[in-house]
């Protein structure tokens, strides 16, 4: 049996997924079935869909609970962690920021935002149910496409996959003891020749150089700046929810900082800027 | 769920730079053109190759010479829709990809048959991409490598989804059934 492979365009990106060890019929219903909870996760967690979670969430009126798909729940549970582990680098509060720079579309929403709301103002409530203490607006653009890939990656192995690996744009999970090379689109250049590293077991994300291609720049929490800058960031944990938020902490930290959020998730880090080369930070736990 | 230890060894000495910056064309096939065929309509017994009408690169506002592969899908005499192989460029890929669409024109899917990439200029070059006319997923490529998980910038789809409203155009105008 040997590998079989789909790519897709899912998640405003390039979705590639590999299975091994299933027939060629069994490995296609698998990549239809991860492929499918991929595409539900967007559909829920869209900040622009008008019947997603979010906007849901952004169409009542602060103080009022929403109901939320069990998947959207467990985000923002992830993001909330994230968020206070990293003292406020990480906030998927900064939906009115993005709407502010264009970066996101006004949502259709009953309030302005509270431009001093932030993630401690997202209540979290029994029975996967949400609550906005104050006006604001969620965008989970750093953190669900990490979730998506671990939600296909489950998907496969449940049907019987050995070996998987999902791609999601280069937020990326390899399911399977074997190690596999791992090859860094860090410069303007493209992809290099020679794999920067092995894994297996692991997820990795990539947060690319403001300088490389039409990126969405990410906020820093607190500041609310662009924290984009002319470093690349990878981090490596068990989770790609967990590498694809950590990045966007990276990115805002000092080596300090940083170092101590990687060690709390177990994650670890290479930072790659072009007058040092490859930096290392934070070990896996 | 078995949980088994993540593992992470570095290739790569830290410091270093020329190694993560020299670029390589690669390519990736994941779908041949019979294997996206039947992928997408499982029922078929047959894939009729038909014509685009000569004007239709003109009438979709497709650049002069575009002619994408066209395939009428039938079981027995009953049409079971259409399955349209396109490729479309960007400014250092290029992305083969497949339309299927139901007999009332309603996507079906949209595969990717296969992915390249060069920031070596070639992209722009016509005997670069001429070497790819009339390939299939089946076929070797010489030129590039292949190189199978890349963590990185985005690339971006804008192309692929531009590419697919210009099928669904010709879709429109040239095989919709009781079009003007």
């Amino acid at each position: 049996m040997s590998a079989v492979r789909r790519a897709r365009i899912a998640l405003g990106t390039l979705v590639e997924m590999r299975v091994e060890g299933l027939s060629e019929h069994d490995a296609t219903r698998a990549l239809d079935a991860a492929f499918a909870e991929v595409l539900a996760v967007h559909r829920l967690m869209s900040f622009h869909a008008p019947d997603s979670d979010l906007a849901r969430l952004h169409a009542a009126m602060p103080g009022e609970a929403v109901s939320v798909d069990a998947r959207t729940f467990s985000v923002l549970v992830m993001a909330q962690d994230v968020a206070a582990v990293s003292h406020g680098v990480f906030d998927v509060s900064v939906g009115a920021q993005l709407v502010g720079r264009g970066l996101l579309p006004q949502p259709r929403s009953p309030f302005q935002p509270d431009a001093t709301a932030t993630w401690r103002d997202i209540e979290l409530l029994v029975g996967d149910r949400v609550r906005l203490q104050r006006p604001l607006w969620i965008d989970l653009g750093g953190i669900a496409k990490g979730f998506a890939v671990d939600r296909a990656v489950d998907t496969l192995a449940r049907n019987g996959a050995t070996h998987a690996t999902v791609n999601a744009g280069g937020d990326m999970r390899i399911h399977g003891a074997r190690a596999e090379p791992i090859f860094l689109r860090i410069g303007s250049g493209g992809v290099p020749r020679l794999p920067a590293l092995e894994l297996a077991n692991a997820a990795i994300a990539t947060s690319a150089r403001e300088a490389d291609a039409a990126i969405r720049p990410h906020l820093h929490g607190r500041t609310r700046k662009c924290v984009n800058g002319d470093v690349a960031v990878s981090v490596i944990a068990a989770r790609c929810v967990v590498a694809d938020a950590l990045t966007k902490v990276v990115l805002a930290s000092d080596a300090a900082a940083s170092a101590r959020v990687l060690a709390k998730f177990g994650a670890e880090a290479s930072v790659f800027d072009p007058a040092h080369g490859l930096i290392r930070l934070g070990r896996a736990a | 769920m078995k949980q088994t230890g993540m593992q992470v060894r570095w290739l790569v000495p830290f410091g270093s730079i020329a190694a993560l910056l020299a670029p390589a064309a690669y390519a990736t096939q994941y779908l041949s053109v019979k294997q996206a065929q039947h992928a997408a309509f499982p029922q078929a017994t047959e894939f009729r190759s038909i014509e685009a009408p000569a004007n239709i690169a003109a009438t979709v506002g497709a650049p002069a010479g575009w002619s994408p592969r066209v395939f009428e899908v039938r079981n027995g005499d009953t049409s079971l829709g259409w399955l349209i192989v396109d490729q479309v460029i960007g400014k250092s890929e290029l992305i083969g990809y497949a339309l299927a669409l139901d007999a009332h024109g309603v996507v079906i899917s949209v595969e990717v048959l296969d992915y390249r990439e060069s920031h070596g200029g070639e992209i722009r070059l016509a005997p670069w991409r001429r070497q790819f006319v009339g390939k299939t997923a089946a076929d070797p490529l010489a030129l590039s490598q292949e190189i199978k998980n890349i963590s990185g910038a985005t690339l971006s789809c804008r192309h692929l989804t531009e590419g697919v409203q210009r099928l669904l155009k010709l879709y429109n105008a040239a095989l919709r059934p009781g079009r003007a």
